[in-house]
Formats: structure tokens, sequence, C-alpha cells
């Protein structure tokens, strides 16, 4: 569904070079839920944002459904993104003037597509936002946000969600319900979803962890739960002490 | 704190030059109206202290009315005067003032003359001070004349060649002897014939209207002045020299306040534009640095402080954009005295920046920005600080329904005005009809925020038609702060209330012209003699032409009788009433005969006149006349004042150098050929140059194409509102799109492109300039109506909506849109979209 090869991703020059990815390879297979793990600074956001087509790396080539982006101009990468890759940020997902219906379709209202309605109706039972949505944004709170958010990245039935520490801003009951929602989303409609996360226990909700660090994956998971996470995490930053 | 606000400024500074920018227009047309008044002081001041050059002392005839040019009309002196006055110890010499008006004939056989400027002829003085002989001789006799040099370069005639020279009805084959020099003329033209051509054509009764004394060497005006009263009739009186010169400036200062007037009122336009702009610049400045201001004050700094450091950046803003202010106003002078010269008025004062000048727009500049910003800063600093650092903080908004109720208080009672001032008749109610206009400019700035939303759904309904999602967010952008919208669309509602309203007067006023032409005018034609007149005997020529059967002149006689108008007009009873259709509500036309005056309809009301009362005061240069009402007609714009008086009256009240018709009617016999007559008639008026014949459709047609005229000059003013309404939506616009960089970035990232995030933009400034296009052609429609209803007396009795220009004007608004959103959509589109989603 997804595939990088060879990532390199260089900034600055000369002194300040910074290797933010080093030569990353991964794949992402189709109704796969994978979260990215690294300290601060290991370049899993940077991957990230490659993959998603919002930056563009040094070297190195990207695949999302079998199309190459490498060298793509700004009005494909603009249509890949809308067409192709649903997005979860970690705060600010929604504009603030349209109603959560209105922030859920957005994607298809910019491309000018046509409204599944069956599918539709099943995000929002999905996400349970049926009473809401006719609220603003700021009629809502920060997990139900991210539910809108959740919904909008899915309706346009993308090939790949990345979702950027979609829990970070969320108390604990808020948090289990978005990643209940990511979960189900790849049980039962097969979404494929990449999550960058630096929670052991949303983590644990994927069934594949990859652990960057320095612009390297250094390691690989499966079938995670939030202790073999902790455990993999100890082992690949030893600065990082488990409390 | 002068750190802090001096980094702000850095930070902040194409936004602080956007800001000083909406200053720097309203400054430039205040400073560039004084610049102006100070060159045309100067070029007068010049002009006429060389005209009374070597003049110790003048003196004149007793004073009459005022002449529509502000000069005094005076009873004259005997020219047996100059005598008396040389044999005067210390007077060495006398002269009597012959001038009068003389249009010279140019080259190519048209009038040599700068548009209103006058066009002078004075006798020939060996020796006289006020002149240099350039080339040539005295002149000598009738058939010799010198002209200034200025006037013979614009005639493309040179010493030696024969023309022409036109005074009043005589047409003069004349020799050009001599060139002078003058100095400085504001386009006057000059001519000049020997002394007793001059007396001839100027003083044909043995009576001038001056004289001007030259004392020995060592007298001091002063005391000349009292030797020169002694042998004065008692009508005369004597001033000095310097006196003169300042009564000819002051009288000129006036003569020409209008243009001072007229450019006041749009400095106030846009000063108060320029103000709106501020207001809003400021509150979004602070709206977005809450974060920083509550930073500042959770570190210790009081309120005060942070007032304090708003408002040193707002004297900051002030004293920039007063000071390139004032420099823009040097070059508006500039191009205000070019186009003053297009119409004939030379200003030859130079640029002139006096320190009031310079004080006036700095200290404008200065006070204008820092009460504009003083609200916000106020209001920024209330916030609790600890409010301020959370993360996505508002500025407080008030709800919009007490501004509706507001702005529905003020509607209603502006409109409970516009009625007793619809009911009220006269020049009286003048200011009520102000009040009106301003209750209604009131509700509708404080009640702009309140339409903003049913407004912009309205207009915006067809464009998010169009594109579904993009519209919709652009509608919900200019929604997002209603008050912002409204302060930054108010600049365009004023301009435009404006020029709506003038276009519906101009309409009004041309339709009107043209049933008033068709139902009153029964001339079949009209003869206009431009800003000079024509001279009598003119229409003597006329009268002379085969299948003429009456020529009515009307003539322009000042007045200065209590109740009457400043301006009668003299024709005689036949004439006119075969001319014009003239209704008489009581009496008759004939008592013009008798010597008889007659008055409107609306004047004998006013001041309660009726056949029979009397009127006394100065009628021209007749300083005790006393005039009887003999009629009373109905009000009659082709008449042209409120006032007849007899031919005979106009004749004897003013000097034959100074009599003119300003306009005359003429009627054709029945059965004559008109296209013969006409050219019969033009044929005779030939010679005078500067008559032109029309009949009535011409006629109609040049009076639309004057009010067109000003209709223009007023547009070409008005434009630069809209350069400040442009400037005002740019700014608003790139600080949008400062604030939602965030918005952008995500907006972006789920496939917004390019081009769907620029209409975006433009659509938003779109939805805010019609909005102010919407609100400004409402209420400029408004006051049309009112005004119209207002002027229906005055003669503007058809209403007329002028829906081509309205539309007109609706869509160049959307342009305007367009045109501001260029720059903040680059901006939006540039942005990065990593950086823009991780900004704070």
């Amino acid at each position: 569904m997804a595939r990088a090869r060879d990532l390199v991703k260089i900034y600055g020059e000369g002194d300040a070079q910074v290797n933010a990815l080093a030569g990353v390879s991964a794949e992402f297979r189709r109704g796969e839920l994978t979260a990215i793990m690294g300290p601060s600074g290991s370049g899993k956001s940077t991957f990230m944002h490659c993959m998603a087509a919002l930056d563009t790396p040094t070297s190195g080539s990207v695949e999302i459904d079998g199309v190459e982006i490498a060298g793509l101009k700004d009005k494909a990468l603009t249509r890949l993104r809308r067409d192709r890759i649903g997005f979860v940020f970690q705060s600010f997902n929604l504009v603030p003037t349209l109603t959560a219906e209105e922030n859920i379709t957005l994607p298809l209202d910019i491309a000018g597509a046509k409204l599944d309605k069956d599918w539709y109706e099943r995000i929002i039972d999905t996400v349970g936002l049926r009473a809401r949505l006719r609220h603003k944004p700021s009629e809502l709170s920060g997990g139900q946000q991210q539910r809108v958010a959740c919904a909008r990245a899915l309706v346009s039935r993308p090939a790949i969600v990345f979702a950027d520490e979609p829990t970070g801003n969320l108390d604990s009951q808020a948090s289990a319900e978005i990643l209940s929602f990511l979960r189900r989303s790849v049980d039962e409609f097969g979404q494929t979803i990449v999550m960058v996360t630096h929670e052991p226990s949303a983590a644990a909700h994927a069934d594949r962890v990859l652990f960057l660090a320095d612009g390297r994956i250094v390691g690989e998971l499966l079938e995670p739960t939030a202790a073999t996470v902790l455990e993999q995490m100890a082992a690949h930053d030893p600065a990082q002490r488990v409390s | 704190m002068r750190r802090v606000t001096m980094a702000g400024i850095r930070g902040h500074w194409l936004r602080f030059l956007l800001t000083s920018l909406s200053v720097l227009l309203g400054v430039a047309f205040v400073a560039g109206t004084l610049v102006l008044t100070d060159s045309l002081d100067r070029t007068f001041t010049g002009i006429f202290s060389q005209a009374n050059k070597g003049t110790d002392v003048y003196v004149s005839g007793a004073e009459g009315a005022t002449a529509i040019d502000g000069t005094n009309l005076r009873s004259g002196l005997p020219l047996t005067l100059e005598a008396e006055l040389e044999r005067l110890p210390d007077v060495r010499r006398a002269a009597p003032e012959l001038a009068g008006s003389a249009i010279l004939v140019g080259k190519d056989g048209t009038a040599v003359r700068n548009g209103g400027a006058p066009t002078l002829s004075f006798s020939w003085l060996d020796d006289d001070p006020v002149l240099e002989v350039v080339d040539g001789r005295a002149p000598r006799g009738p058939g010799e004349i010198a002209v200034e040099e200025g006037t013979l370069q614009k005639a493309g005639l040179t010493v030696g060649d024969r023309t022409r020279v036109v005074v009043g009805p005589r047409v003069m084959d004349v020799k050009i002897v001599a060139s002078v020099r003058f100095g400085a003329l504001a386009g006057t033209t000059l001519v000049l014939f020997d002394e007793p051509t001059s007396v001839n054509l100027f003083a044909p009764d043995g009576t001038t209207a001056a004289f001007q004394v030259q004392g020995n060497p060592g007298v001091s005006q002063e005391a000349l002045v009292g030797q020169v009263q002694q042998v004065l009739p008692p009508t005369a009186e004597a001033i000095t020299g310097e006196a003169k010169t300042e009564k000819d400036t002051a009288t000129m200062r006036q003569a020409l306040g209008f243009i001072n007037t007229f450019l006041l009122v749009f400095a106030g336009i846009s000063l108060v534009v320029g103000g709106f702009i501020i207001v809003n610049t400021f509150s979004m400045l602070i709206a977005q640095r809450t974060r920083e201001l509550a930073l500042l004050r959770a570190i210790g700094a009081g309120a005060g402080q942070v007032v304090r450091m708003v408002l040193a950046e707002a004297v900051a803003i002030g004293l920039v954009g007063g000071l390139v202010g004032l420099g823009a106003g040097v070059g508006l002078a500039a191009a205000l005295q070019a186009a003053l010269t297009s119409f004939g008025l030379e200003v030859s004062g130079g640029l002139p920046v006096s320190a009031r000048t310079v004080i006036v727009s700095l200290l404008l500049g200065l006070v204008v920005t820092v009460v504009a910003a003083a609200v916000p800063a106020i209001r920024a600093s209330r916030i609790a600080p600890i409010a301020a650092m959370r993360d996505d903080v508002a500025m407080p908004e008030k709800g919009l329904r007490r501004r509706a109720l507001w702005a529905t208080a003020l509607l209603l009672l502006g409109l409970a005005a516009v009625a007793p001032a619809l009911r009220l008749e006269g020049t009286g109610s003048n200011a009520s009809q102000v009040a009106v206009v301003l209750l209604l400019f009131a509700a509708f700035a404080v009640g702009a925020p309140a339409l903003a939303r049913p407004v912009i759904a309205v207009v915006g309904a067809p464009f998010a038609a169009l594109s579904r999602s993009v519209g919709r967010m652009a509608r919900g952008n200019a929604l997002r702060n209603p008050r912002r919208t409204a302060a930054t669309a108010s600049a365009l509602m004023i301009g435009l209330a404006l020029v709506s309203a003038v276009s519906v007067l101009s309409a009004s006023a041309t339709e009107s012209t043209k049933s008033l032409v068709n139902q009153l005018v029964r001339a079949d034609l009209v003869l206009e003699g431009g800003f000079t007149g024509m001279s009598d005997g003119i229409t003597d020529a006329v009268r002379r032409v085969g299948g003429v059967k009456s020529v009515a002149g009307l003539r322009a006689v000042p007045l200065d009788v209590d109740g009457a108008p400043q301006l009668a007009v003299g024709s005689d009873a036949a004439a006119l009433a075969d001319a014009v259709d003239v209704q008489m509500r009581s009496g008759t036309l004939d008592v013009l005969d008798d010597g008889k005056v007659l008055v409107s309809e609306s004047l004998a009301k006013d001041e309660d006149l009726d056949v029979g009362s009397t009127l006394s005061g100065v009628v021209g240069s007749l300083p005790d006349a006393k005039l009887t009402v003999g009629g009373v007609f109905a009000d009659n714009p082709a008449i042209g004042s409120s006032m007849v008086i007899p031919a005979k009256l106009a004749e004897q009240a003013v000097p034959a150098p100074q009599r003119a018709d300003m306009l005359a009617y003429v009627v054709l016999d029945p059965g004559a050929d008109a296209a013969k007559v006409r050219a019969a008639v033009v044929d005779a008026v030939k010679p005078y140059v500067v008559v032109s014949v029309q009949d009535r459709d011409e006629f109609i047609n040049a009076q639309s194409d004057q009010i067109e005229q000003l209709l223009m000059t007023i547009y070409v003013l008005l434009a630069l509102s809209v350069v400040i309404a442009v400037l005002g939506i740019v700014n608003t616009l790139a600080l949008s799109v400062f604030e939602r960089t965030r918005e952008i970035g995500l907006l972006r990232a789920v496939g917004l492109s390019r081009s769907q995030l620029r209409r975006m933009i433009t659509l938003e400034s779109v939805y805010t300039a019609l909005f102010g296009a919407v609100l400004g052609a409402v209420l400029g429609l408004g006051i049309g109506v009112f005004m119209q209803h207002v002027l229906v007396d005055e003669g503007l009795t058809d209403l007329v909506v002028p829906t081509g220009s309205l539309v007109t004007v609706l869509v160049l608004s959307a342009i305007v849109g367009i045109v501001a959103a260029v720059l903040p959509a680059v901006r939006a589109t540039r942005l990065n979209i990593l950086k823009a989603i991780s900004v704070d």
C-alpha cells in the first residue's frame, strides 16, 4: 500500500547539517495499523511527513498506492494528499468556520467528488458523532474534535491514513476512544493506518511497531503490548529510564 | 519598554508600512490643500503687488454690491479728478484706472483665453512702473495695441502682426506694436490701448471706478492719503497702496476659498476612513499579540505600560505617516496646480511648505493615529494575564445585538429628522439636512457589523453555489469577525455612499434640466458668452438678424438688499415673455416696463412679499436703490434667479465695461427657416469669438456636460478613498492570512490546491468589498433621494436612480476586492505546509 526506500533527509549545510533521516526503508501493508516510535529527534515525524507527501526527501523513493511521488509537482502532490491520503494531526485538525459535518466532508468537497452516503453513515456511526454534526469545532470537546478529524481522514476512502500523535492532547478516556476507533477501522474497513506516537499504551493498539533512532529504523515489534513496547524502548534508548 | 516597542515595529514592519499608508493619504490631502493655498496666496500677492506697484494711494468710488467675480461695483468718479489730484503738492502723478475686458483674437482666429481667467485690458502709460517694455513702442490710437508677452505667445502672434480685439460689442482691427512684461498673471490675458482709446472704451461716460496716485519720494503712503482725502468728493474713498494689495489678495482668497473647502472635505473623508483602518489594524495587531502582551503583564509590566507601549507604536506610525504624507501632499499640490492650470488658472507661487503646513500635517497624523489606537490599547490592557497565556485566546467580543439596537435607534432618529427636513422649505434647513445625512452615516457605521451576516449571505450566495466548500469557507472567514469585516468594509462604504449619492443627484440634475428646459424655455436658440458673458451690442446684433423675433438677455446684477438674493436678473418684459414660460402668481410681467421688480413665489413666501412691497439697499453700483415688487412668478430655473429687475435699472446699476448678459434666449419669427436663421445668428456673433449659439438640444447637452465634468472631478477625488479602502482590505487580509497560518496549512495538507486557496482568499476579499459596496450604495441612494427631495425647489424636480452606474460601481467594488486579495493570496499560497501546521 505504501513503501519507502532508502529515505534520506538532510537539513542545513556544512557544520549545521542534520541528517534527520539516514536511509529508512519500510513497507506498510493493507489493513495494518503501524505505530512509529522513537525519542525526540529520532526522525519519526520527518519520516511520516515524507511518507505523507508533506515533505520531500533529499533522496530515496516513496510510493503511495502504486504512485511514485518523487518528482511530482505541487498540483499532483496536492491531489495525491486529497484523494489517497488521510490525515489526523495532534491538534488544530478542524476548520473553525465549518460545522463538524462540513469538516468531515471537506476533502470530498474540495475535490468536488460525490459523497458515498452509506460509507459516510457508517463512519458517523462508528465515531458516534451523529448528534454533534451541526456543531462548530469550538462547541466540541477535544476528544470529539479528534473523532471528527478521524472521520474526515476516512471519508474519502484513502489508501493510507497518517496520524501524527493523534492522542497527544487528550485525556486517557478520550485517547482510548480514538485508539479503539482507529483499531476498528483497520479491522472492520481494512484501512491502512500509520500512527506516530510516543505513548507505549497507544502503540500497543498497533499490529506492528517500528522504532526509529538517529534517523534509522532500529527495531520492529509485531503484536506489541505496552510491556513489550517499553522493553524495546529501553533497549534502543539507554538514556530513557522506565519509571 | 522602548526596546520592546522598537522590536515590535521591526517585527511587523510590513504591517507598520500599510498602516502608515492609511494615515499618509489623509495627511497628504490636508498638506496638499495647505501647500496649494499658500501657493495661490503667493501667486496673487505677487500679482497684486505688481499691479499696485507705484501706487501709493488708491482712490475709488463708494463701494457697491459685490459682483460675481468677487470685485466690488463702485460708483464712478469723474475723470476730471485726475487734474485735481495732480495739483496736490506731494502727488507726483495720478492716473485713472481705465480697465475692462478685451478679448484678443489669436493667429488661429479663436479667442485667446485661459479657461475662466480674466481677459484684461488697461491703458498704456509712459513710464508705467507696473510694466516693462520688451519690444516695440507705445500704441497710438484705436488701431494699435501692446500685448503682454505671455498672452502674445499664447496667441501665436508677434509684434507687427495684425489681428482683432473684441471689447464689449466692438470688434477692432488692430496692429500689435509692443510686447510688455508684467510678471505672473495666473492665466490672465492682457492687452493695452493708449489712454484716449481706453477712455473711449472703458470710461465713455467720463467717469471711472478708481484712480492710482503716486506720491513724491519721501512721502509716506499714510500722509498722502490724508492729502488726497481733502480733494475727494464725499462718495469717494482713499486707501494706501499696501492696503489695496492686501484687500485684493483677501478678495481673491475668498473667491478661491471653495477650492480649499472642497479639498478639505476630501481630506476629512480620507482621515476618517484612514482612522477606521488604524483602529482595525491595531485591534488585530493586539489580538494577535495578546499572548506577547500577557507575557509582559505576567512578568510584571503594568497595564499602563502596555497601553503606553502600544501608543508608542501608534506615535511612530503617526509620525511616519505624517512625514511621508507631507511629502505626498507637496506632490498632490503640484498635481492640483497642473489641474488648475488646465482650467486656466496658472499658479506661479511654487510649492511653499510653511511651518504651519508641517506642524498641522505631523500633528494630524499623530493625533488621528494615537486616538484610533487608544481604544484597542486600553482593551488589550484589561485582559487578565493568565487568560491571555492560555492557548486559544480571543479578544473579548461583545454581542452584536446591542449594536443593532443602537443602529436602529440612529436610523429611526435619522428618519424622524428626514420628515421635517422634507417639509421645511427654503434654505433655512441646511443644518437639519446635514444632521440627517450624518445620522444615516452613523447608523450604517454602527450597524454594519450586525448587517455583515445577512448581507454577505446574500452577496455570497452566487459564489457559494459556484464552488461549494471554497465559497462556504470564504464566507465563514469573512463572517468570523463581523466587526473587523465591517470596519474594513467601511472605507469602501463611505466612498461608495458618496459616489452613489452624487450619481443620483447628477442623474436627477441632468434629467431635471432636460424637462425644465423642455417645459419652461420657449426660445429656439440660446446664446452663451462663457465666463465673461456677452456685452451689450452682441444681443443687439442678433436682434437685427432677419427672422429673429426677440432676444431676451439675462443680465446678472449683484444686489445687497435685505431679503433679496445676491444676484438679480435684468430683462425686459416682452422678450422674457416670448422666451420663457413665466407663470405669474400675481401681477403681470409688464410691470417690468414700469420700473417695478418681479420676485419668485418662494422668495415672496420666505420674505413675506407681495405686489406693492418695497425693498431697499444696494443694487449694483447704486448705493441706495428702492425696489417695488410688481409681480410674483412661479419659481423658474430658466430665469436663474428669484428676482427679475427691469433692463433699464440693470443698465444704470452696472457700469458699461462690466455690463454683460450671462445668457440670452433667442425666439424666431413663426414660420422662419430655423436652419437659415441659425446660420445668420452664428454669422452675427462670429466676430465676438466667444459667443456660442445652441439650439435647445445642444443647450440641454451643454448643461449635462457641465454636471458630468463636476462629477468627474468628484469621482477622481473619491478614487482616493477607494485606494485607502483597498489598502484597508489588503491590511486585514494579510493579517487574517497570518492569523490563520495553521488553518491554511491544514487545508493544504488535506488537499486544498493552491488555486483553490487563492480563490478562497479572493472570495473573502470580494465579499468584504461587496459588503461595503452594498451598504454604501444603499446609504448613498438614501442620501441621494433625500437630497433630491430637499432640492426640488432649487430645480431638482425629477428623481432618477442611475441603475447602470450603481451596478458598475458594484462590479468595480468586486474588482477592488480581487485586486486587494492578490498580495495576501500570494503570501498564503507560498506558505510551507509543514511550517504552517507546526506554527504556534
